[in-house]
């Protein structure tokens, strides 16, 4: 609850004047609003009188002619004021999703890695649209729907004692009834929610592995399943479906029910009492309104409460977001220009949590200019090397130099203008094939683009689209294979021309023959540049100066191809494992 | 909205007691202000027992309101209830009926998306419905009704400001109709962004484009700021537009009563309820428009959940009956095209498998492997020509026989949540412990199985989170070959295990299923280089056929992969 008006206060502080200046419109709307009734009510009045005998025109003219100004001036101030309150909520919005987004990108990776994506795409589809929601129908509600329920209440007590005591008597009644049934309507409705998330996970799983469900000819069994757990939400849903929809129907009954009790009281009342007939008449007419009005509040607040719960969780959430630590971009450190002598990890001691070390006493050394390969089974922390190299991570122990110097003093952009990564997973972003091979230089010259294209022996291929390089690339139109994508990607830090390279193989899809292809592109990226290849397929690094061999987070064997092969150990074994021998 | 009804039939009485609770609770919203004007009537004759019993009147109608809402939502809340579990589970007999070609049609996500969210969202627009929907017309025709009943004279106003509020919500709502399918484009659009960042993170950092990132997404959340307010606007000039019109509907009535009074005296009781009719009469058309979003909203989700009900599977069967085949597998002149795909993905495929042999099947990515082998499995139906399994036309066979007789090992190790016992029982149910731990011994899987406290009932999390990629791909493993199957098909099912493992799944597969014929479907030629017979693929078309042996000497193809696969060095150098 703290950090969420935390984080309110933060967004809304810039538009405090247009604020306060929604507060007085509000509370003079309010008034506007309780004052008309009275009129309304004195017309009434004055007609009785007329004809009673003893009314005059003029006088009905005139309270008509205030009702119509009060009621005006009503609408005028309320435009007025969503107008104004829509147009700062707006902004404020924005700004949430902007310093969001600027937020994420300043993250560490490690934030990344033990967050789902999904969970954080939630934060800009619903959290952000739900802190609006909430920002344009709660927040300002609250202060109208109390001032209006207070006004109320005060009118009322003005004109007539009795009869604003009977229009409040059932109210502790009313708030008692709203209360359990809003806390009986959360507790089923998170039931319900409980068990629709274990339907949901069921359907999940069943359908997303369906193709073993249809191999395995277990289609029944699969429905069986699902009857048990639907049922289970069919139980709960009522109950949920029930009490969170009673609420409305309940207060405008009760809002009935009340009116029909102050009608009632004020009719005997009138009749009973001193009054005249023509006051008694009018008053009657006001406290109709009233009454209504009295409810308003109490009706209108409960129908905003869940609006509001998942605006304050949605601030919360984006609070605790913008707390979180960001990359060090050692903004003072040493600025790295090129790689002169080399880079090496010294000793390196390195575990994503604390519980499970990867890297235990890992030292490399890539010379200035040389190629060096890494090979190893999957999960002995070959990617991890790469993590440590472009401080996607920082070491535990020991450390990571390039030119001797210690990443940690380096300036991160320094550091990551030096060194081009190629992902395992190519990632492209929606856009032109063009903007895609720029998208680590901006402002390279079509020349450059097409020249990083051609070592990257994609050129052909681009050519062949009917819009070349202004192909748009998206999330649904697939023109690129695995393997291409990679060849993009290649192309994209071939043009960035980084001092070292370290290019992550792709494993998944792709063939032999395409792995080929990219190693000429890679041969291409590779020749008298300072590079660092984590392979799957042996094949591709024959050529490699060096070959590391990485096993349990520990260098096992190093050396050249023949020299590992004349080692007869891992690498041996290995290779003859997966090559084909004549 | 056909199928809806279908559903609503099978509980004629929660809608017929949905229906009459909602008359009930708007009949008494609408008498109410009448009996106010009696009352004031009264008042003013003095007439004090004409008051009394109008007050009990008024009291028990305002109880009746009261009861009958309550029972309309228990209504409308049973219906939503069971017609969403009803269609919910009609949905997914269906899916379940459905083929991979089907299931690919839809993709697995968008039939998880249309199970949970359209259904979230019909569950919704039936509470909608027998709460709102079926209560505004009601009230909107009963408060007109009952407005010119109490002030005849006036009936024009009514049907001016009528008039007046439908014009401001039509300019509303279809602005703002509009003005929220703009949002929705621009929502996408951020959407799209923040995902392939969050997802390309270390690309955006390591080529230090965070800046120019935040400019273009700053860029797009500008562009969806101005619409917001614009919608801003329009909804804060429109109810007070409607509040101004009921207004000023009031006051005029008030004039118009006032200069006439002494010609018609009664019509001073008549103000007050006359203002509540006008308040509800505009009440009705605003809850109208407000809930037609909804409402809309929800026949989308419903349209969407037509079309999988619509959907006929595309595979059927002729018969039922369970037969015993022999592992020979046969195609004739076999060609298959993918539904939604205008290119050929098999072309004239024919060859011949004897029971027990081993096949290899081997080829660039794209260029069929995986379609053939699904074909066998009769995944999916040939375009044209015939494939006949154990000697009968795979369409003449019963789908029971057809996955007894076929184990299919798919490329990606799918778990479900549960025991290992019970995935592993998922490829014969009858299986006995023995036949179980067998098959977990040729899996190679039996050795990290046994590492556990509670060895075969040891429980697989959701997600198979708690096993890693090569354990997952053993247990698949195992599960296809559970109870000897007499044709087993691995389509890179081993790509997760090192090159140790997997060696010791084929000595394992050779040495206890000898009499099942085996399909291979490999990157790596060493994993196929001793099959009978070698299936090379070339863009769909069978392009030779042979042993490793032979295929060296006259396939072009497979000399190419074969180069690429080849050690630098000659085996007796290393030795």
């Amino acid at each position: 609850m703290k950090k969420a008006l935390q984080y309110f206060y933060k967004y809304l502080k810039p538009y405090w004047k247009g604020i306060s200046l929604v507060i007085i419109l509000t509370l003079a709307m309010t008034y506007f609003q309780v004052v008309a009734p009275v009129y309304m009510g004195n017309t009434v009045t004055d007609l009785t009188n007329i004809l009673k005998g003893h009314g005059s025109m003029t006088t009905f003219y005139h309270d008509l002619w205030l009702m119509i100004v009060f009621y005006g001036l009503n609408v005028l101030t309320m435009g007025l004021s969503w107008t104004i309150t829509s147009v700062f909520n707006a902004h404020a919005n924005n700004n949430m999703r902007k310093n969001l987004f600027t937020k994420l990108q300043k993250m560490t990776i490690k934030y990344f890695d033990t967050h789902q994506d999904g969970k954080l795409l939630s934060l800009f589809t619903s959290d952000i649209d739900n802190i609006f929601n909430a920002m344009n129908n709660a927040v300002f509600e609250i202060i109208a729907q109390s001032a209006l329920f207070i006004g109320t209440i005060v009118m009322m007590l003005l004109i007539n004692v009795k009869l604003a005591l009977i229009t409040m008597a059932s109210t502790p009644l009313v708030v008692i009834i709203s209360i359990v049934i809003m806390k009986k309507a959360s507790f089923y409705l998170d039931r319900q929610q409980e068990e629709i998330g274990a339907l949901n996970g069921y359907i999940n799983e069943q359908i997303n592995g369906q193709k073993v469900i249809i191999t395995n000819g277990l289609q029944k069994d699969s429905v069986q399943g699902f009857t048990v757990q639907n049922d289970k939400v069919r139980k709960t849903m009522f109950k949920g479906q029930f009490y969170s929809g009673l609420l409305y129907p309940l207060m405008t009954g009760l809002s009935l029910l009340n009116l029909a009790i102050v009608i009632s009281a004020g009719a005997l009342l009138i009749m009973t009492g001193s009054m005249s007939t023509a006051k008694g008449l009018g008053l009657l007419v006001m406290f109709v309104q009233y009454s209504q009005q009295y409810f308003q509040p109490l009706m209108q607040l409960t129908s905003i409460y869940s609006m509001m719960q998942l605006g304050l969780t949605g601030a919360k959430r984006l609070k605790e977001v913008e707390d979180q630590p960001e990359e060090d971009r050692v903004p003072n450190g040493q600025i790295l220009t090129a790689v002169k002598k080399g880079v090496s990890l010294n000793d390196v001691h390195f575990s994503y949590n604390e519980k499970k070390e990867i890297l235990h006493g890992v030292s490399l050394d890539v010379k200035a200019g040389k190629y060096v390969a890494l090979v190893g089974p999957t999960g002995s922390g070959k990617t991890t090397v790469m993590n440590l190299l472009n401080r996607f991570y920082d070491v535990n122990q020991g450390s990571v130099t390039f030119d001797g110097i210690d990443v940690r003093q380096l300036t991160l952009t320094s550091l990551r203008q030096n060194v081009g990564i190629v992902l395992q997973d190519s990632v492209l972003f929606t856009g032109t094939i063009a903007e895609n091979i720029k998208y680590g230089k901006p402002n390279a010259t079509d020349e450059e683009m097409i020249d990083a294209a051609k070592q990257a022996q994609i050129h052909d291929f681009i050519m062949t689209l009917p819009d070349q390089y202004e192909t748009l690339i998206g999330a649904d139109n697939e023109i690129f294979s695995t393997g291409q994508k990679q060849l993009l990607s290649i192309a994209r830090t071939i043009l960035t021309n980084p001092a070292f390279l370290i290019l992550d193989e792709a494993t998944s899809n792709v063939d032999t023959v395409t792995e080929e292809k990219i190693q000429k592109a890679m041969d291409n990226v590779i020749m008298g540049r300072t590079s660092f290849v984590i392979a799957h397929r042996l094949k591709t690094i024959l050529n490699a100066d060096r070959i590391v061999v990485l096993k349990n987070g520990q260098v096992l064997e190093e050396g050249s191809h023949q020299a590992l092969l004349a080692q007869k150990g891992f690498y041996y074994d290995l290779y003859t494992s997966q090559m084909a021998f004549e | 909205m056909q199928i809806l009804r279908e559903h609503l039939f099978k509980y004629p009485t929660y809608i017929l007691g949905a229906v009459i609770s909602a008359v009930a609770s708007i009949g008494t919203m609408l008498y109410q202000p009448k009996l106010l004007q009696d009352i004031l009537n009264a008042i003013l004759k003095n007439n004090m027992d004409a008051i009394k019993t109008l007050s009990v009147w008024l009291i028990f109608l305002a109880v009746i309101g009261v009861i009958s809402g309550i029972y309309n939502v228990y209504f409308a809340a049973k219906i939503a209830q069971n017609v969403t579990s009803d269609l919910r589970l009609r949905t997914y007999q269906k899916i379940q009926s459905f083929s991979f070609g089907n299931i690919e049609h839809f993709s697995s996500g968008s039939l998880v998306v249309r199970l949970i969210n359209d259904m979230n969202q019909i569950t919704n627009l039936l509470m909608s419905v027998f709460m709102q929907f079926l209560r505004m017309p009601l009230m909107f025709i009963g408060a007109f009704i009952m407005g010119v009943y109490t002030l005849p004279r006036l009936w024009w106003l009514e049907i001016l400001m009528i008039i007046l509020v439908i014009l401001v919500s039509i300019f509303t709502f279809q602005k703002m109709g509009r003005l929220f399918g703009q949002v929705q484009i621009f929502m996408d659009k951020i959407n799209t962004r923040a995902k392939e960042t969050l997802q390309g993170m270390r690309v955006v950092k390591s080529f230090n484009q965070e800046a120019n990132n935040s400019a273009n997404f700053n860029q797009t959340s500008d562009e969806l700021n101005k619409i917001n307010l614009w919608i801003g606007y329009i909804f804060s000039a429109s109810f007070p537009a409607f509040m101004l019109a009921t207004y000023a509907a009031i006051a005029l009535a008030i004039y118009l009563v006032g200069g006439s009074i002494t010609s018609h005296p009664s019509d001073v009781a008549a103000i007050s309820s006359y203002v509540t009719y006008l308040s509800l009469v505009m009440n009705a058309i605003i809850v109208i428009g407000m809930t037609a979003t909804m409402v809309s909203r929800g026949l989308v989700s419903l349209e969407r959940i037509k079309e999988v009900l619509d959907t006929k599977p595309d595979l059927t069967y002729v018969t039922d009956q369970d037969e015993d085949l022999k592992g020979s597998v046969e195609f004739k002149h076999v060609s298959f095209t993918y539904p939604d795909s205008k290119q050929e993905t098999l072309h004239d495929i024919s060859f011949k498998v004897a029971p027990g042999q081993k096949i290899g099947i081997v080829g660039k990515t794209g260029s069929g492997k995986s379609t053939l082998a699904q074909l066998i499995a009769r995944l999916y139906d040939p375009s044209s020509g015939e494939i006949d399994l154990g000697g009968k036309n795979i369409k003449e066979v019963s789908q029971k026989t057809v996955t007894k007789t076929v184990s299919f090992v798919l490329q990606r190790a799918i778990l479900f949540s549960g025991t290992i016992n019970e995935n592993l029982r998922q490829g014969k149910k009858t299986a006995s412990q023995a036949e179980i731990e067998k098959a977990a011994q040729i899996a190679q899987a039996e050795e990290f199985i046994s590492k556990y406290p509670d060895t075969f009932e040891h429980e697989v999390e959701e997600r198979s989170a708690n096993f890693s990629g090569g354990q997952k791909q053993r247990l698949s493993l195992a599960r296809g070959v559970v109870g000897n199957p007499v044709v087993l098909i691995l389509d890179d099912s081993t790509s997760a295990l090192d090159a140790k493992s997997e060696k010791l799944v084929q000595e394992g597969l050779a040495k206890h299923l000898k009499g099942t014929t085996t399909f291979i479907i490999a990157e790596k030629l060493v994993s196929v280089k001793d099959a009978d017979q070698i299936l090379v693929l070339d863009d769909g078309h069978l392009s030779a056929c042979g042993t490793h042996a032979e295929l060296l000497k006259t396939s072009p193809v497979y000399q190419e992969i074969y180069q690429t696969q080849k050690a630098k060095e000659r085996r007796s150098d290393l030795s």
